[in-house]
């Protein structure tokens, strides 16, 4: 068996060139696959943290059914203690207490129905960016608890700037009577965002409560937790737990399901991608070794002739794919490494873009995983030893006195 | 003539070559008996059929008529492995255009039927160093043929094919690139083997050089014996 490795080694460094070119081709198919798988990564965690971040969070409790109707009514059930299980649960590093109502806000110029939202200012700012959004104005610094902070859009809507007076209407809970109340706009905020800038408006937590009339009542609570990957964990005793006795935890992936059914079909792409990229690396492959096995056809005529065993021919062809495959994964390890850290550094931009529902906000970065560099090298081996098998097989049945009459 | 001498007996062999639209009738009726120790060469005209011959007598092709024995054996009771395994152990192929494995050493061509055959590894050494040394090739063991002259090649394609002992030697044109000199030295090489050990030698050739050594001439002519004599 070492004479045939030595010899398969040999054989694909006779053409150089070829090799090298076979193996830059088929590294690059590798380095795509596993460049794209990055790319996806990072647009994922970068998506998942813009929608997440901005305002909903990574997961959210409410009172159960408040999700599908928004009925004033349903608020988190014992509120308390679901506080005292996020701050013992050790995984949530920031939660905010919310109260939501849909509801009407007029000024002297319109009127639009939009979602409020009752925020305490301090607890909400560690968990979205309504804060660092404000491009006019502040975020609930002063003591005046008729502060109103909106969207960008909504304050154009409205004709309103700082300081303007605004009146927002809601209607409380049981009774359904409408309860009026006057804002000053303290800050205008801007996410690039149709719907958080052009459909919200937040103002104090207990204000929202008093217009409700649901006093220390809250109707979600948004969740950020120590690692994003325990909103993407299912199995986690987290929900469970926060699901019991009339409320529903739900995490980003049921709360944006767009995002999470496009991240979906990201690894179908990514499946057909792969697919097509590996069949044009198995082409590759079957031409190069198909034309080196017709270069050196009187060659194997002589060696069956002196008593190679068409076996031994066929392993030796297998070993020239193989060796050939691993030249090829260096080779597209390299690039994709290559690829990855000088992205990883400058980053993608699109910025700006909107999909889903979300505006993306940061730089893309790829990620680089181990993973990559394993799974997808060993789908590249195994896919080139099964493309082997034909040239080896049209190898080791080399007639031997065909090949050496028809080479001379 | 004595029975358990004959290494190669082949019986109303035919061999006709149907890739082209007009089959060609290469071999056509040859009845040949080569005893062991032999030094006998085939000539004949180029399309004779002497590498035709060759070819069915070594196992490489099948006859269309007619059957072969080596050994005693019948060649056509032969499995293809059976008959790889044959040639790798009992013939030694010695081919005109010298055919080594070009990515191996000489050392490694040399060595490489014991590999195949299972010799240990210091025993391969040791034999493929002493037949280097009797084909003259001291010192070039670890060069690769690309870097051998042809009568270096060929010397080596003599010492792959007698290292492992086998018992008929078949050579193609053995001196046809080489020079005179060349030629000379590998045939007087190759006759003293033969006297010594008994090796039986089967050529194919129109060289004079080989034709003077040969203990006997079959000559072909369109694919029949036409002559077959024996030189005292």
């Amino acid at each position: 068996m070492i004479l045939y490795i030595r010899l398969a080694w040999r054989n694909i460094l006779r053409n150089k060139k070829r090799t090298i070119i076979a193996g830059v081709a088929i590294g690059m198919g590798l380095a795509s696959l596993i460049f794209y798988d990055s790319i996806v990564i990072g647009m994922k965690e970068s998506m998942v943290r813009t929608a997440t971040s901005s305002f909903i969070g990574q997961a959210q409790i409410h009172g159960e059914g408040f999700r599908e109707t928004h009925e004033v009514e349903l608020t988190v059930v014992d509120l308390g203690g679901v506080i005292d299980g996020l701050d013992k649960s050790g995984i949530v590093k920031n939660y905010s207490p919310r109260v939501m109502s849909f509801g009407m806000i007029s000024s002297a110029g319109n009127s639009s129905q939009i979602a409020v939202y009752g925020v305490d200012p301090e607890k909400e700012k560690h968990l979205s960016k309504i804060d660092e959004a404000i491009f006019t104005g502040d975020y609930f610094s002063g003591e005046s608890k008729r502060d109103v902070v909106l969207g960008s859009k909504l304050a154009e809507q409205l004709e309103v700037g700082l300081e303007d007076r605004i009146v927002i209407t809601l209607a409380q809970a049981e009774t359904g009577d409408l309860s009026q109340d006057m804002f000053r706009v303290s800050g205008i905020y801007k996410f690039g965002d149709r719907n958080l800038d052009g459909g919200m408006a937040f103002i104090r937590l207990h204000m929202a409560q008093e217009m409700l009339n649901i006093p220390g009542e809250v109707h979600e609570i948004a969740i950020e937790f120590t690692d994003i990957k325990y909103a993407e964990n299912d199995t986690l005793d987290f929900w469970s737990h926060f699901s019991e006795y009339g409320n529903d935890a739900v995490s980003w992936t049921t709360l944006f399901p767009q995002l999470k059914g496009a991240f979906d079909m990201s690894e179908t792409a990514k499946g057909i991608i792969g697919f097509i990229l590996f069949a044009v690396v198995a082409l590759g492959i079957i031409n190069t070794m198909l034309m080196s096995i017709h270069e050196r056809i009187f060659e194997f005529g002589v060696l069956k002739a002196i008593g190679t065993a068409p076996g031994r021919i066929f392993i030796l062809i297998i070993f020239e794919a193989v060796l050939l495959s691993l030249v090829s994964i260096v080779i597209g390890s390299i690039i994709a490494l290559a690829l990855g850290i000088i992205l990883g550094h400058t980053g993608i931009d699109y910025r700006g873009m909107e999909f889903l529902g979300t505006t993306v906000q940061e730089l893309m970065y790829p990620v680089l995983t181990v993973d990559q560099f394993i799974v997808y090298p060993i789908w590249v081996l195994i896919l080139t030893t099964f493309v082997g098998l034909y040239p080896a097989a049209h190898a080791a049945r080399i007639n031997p006195s065909d090949a050496m009459r028809k080479s001379l | 003539m004595n029975e358990n001498n004959n290494v190669i007996v082949t019986e109303s062999v035919v061999k006709v070559y149907e890739d082209s639209e007009i089959p060609v009738k290469a071999v056509n009726g040859v009845d040949m008996t080569i005893e062991r120790g032999e030094f006998t060469a085939l000539v004949g005209p180029s399309g004779s059929g002497k590498t035709t011959l060759l070819n069915v007598i070594s196992g490489l092709d099948h006859p269309s008529e007619g059957r072969v024995w080596l050994g005693g054996k019948p060649l056509s009771d032969m499995s293809g492995r059976e008959l790889s395994d044959f040639r790798r152990d009992k013939i030694g192929f010695i081919f005109q255009a010298f055919n080594l494995i070009p990515v191996l050493t000489a050392e490694e061509n040399a060595e490489y039927i014991m590999l195949l055959q299972g010799v240990p590894k210091e025993e391969r050494h040791l034999r493929v160093m002493e037949i280097l040394r009797e084909v003259g090739l001291e010192g070039f063991a670890d060069r690769l043929p690309p870097k051998l002259s042809g009568g270096q090649q060929q010397r080596v394609a003599v010492a792959r094919a007698m290292v492992a002992h086998p018992a008929i030697i078949l050579a193609d044109e053995p001196t046809a690139n080489l020079d005179s000199e060349t030629s000379g030295e590998l045939l007087d090489m190759m006759h003293a083997l033969n006297r010594e050990t008994g090796m039986t030698f089967v050529f194919s050739t129109h060289d004079q050089i080989v034709i003077d050594r040969a203990s006997r001439v079959i000559t072909l002519k369109d694919g029949r014996i036409f002559d077959d004599e024996i030189k005292q």
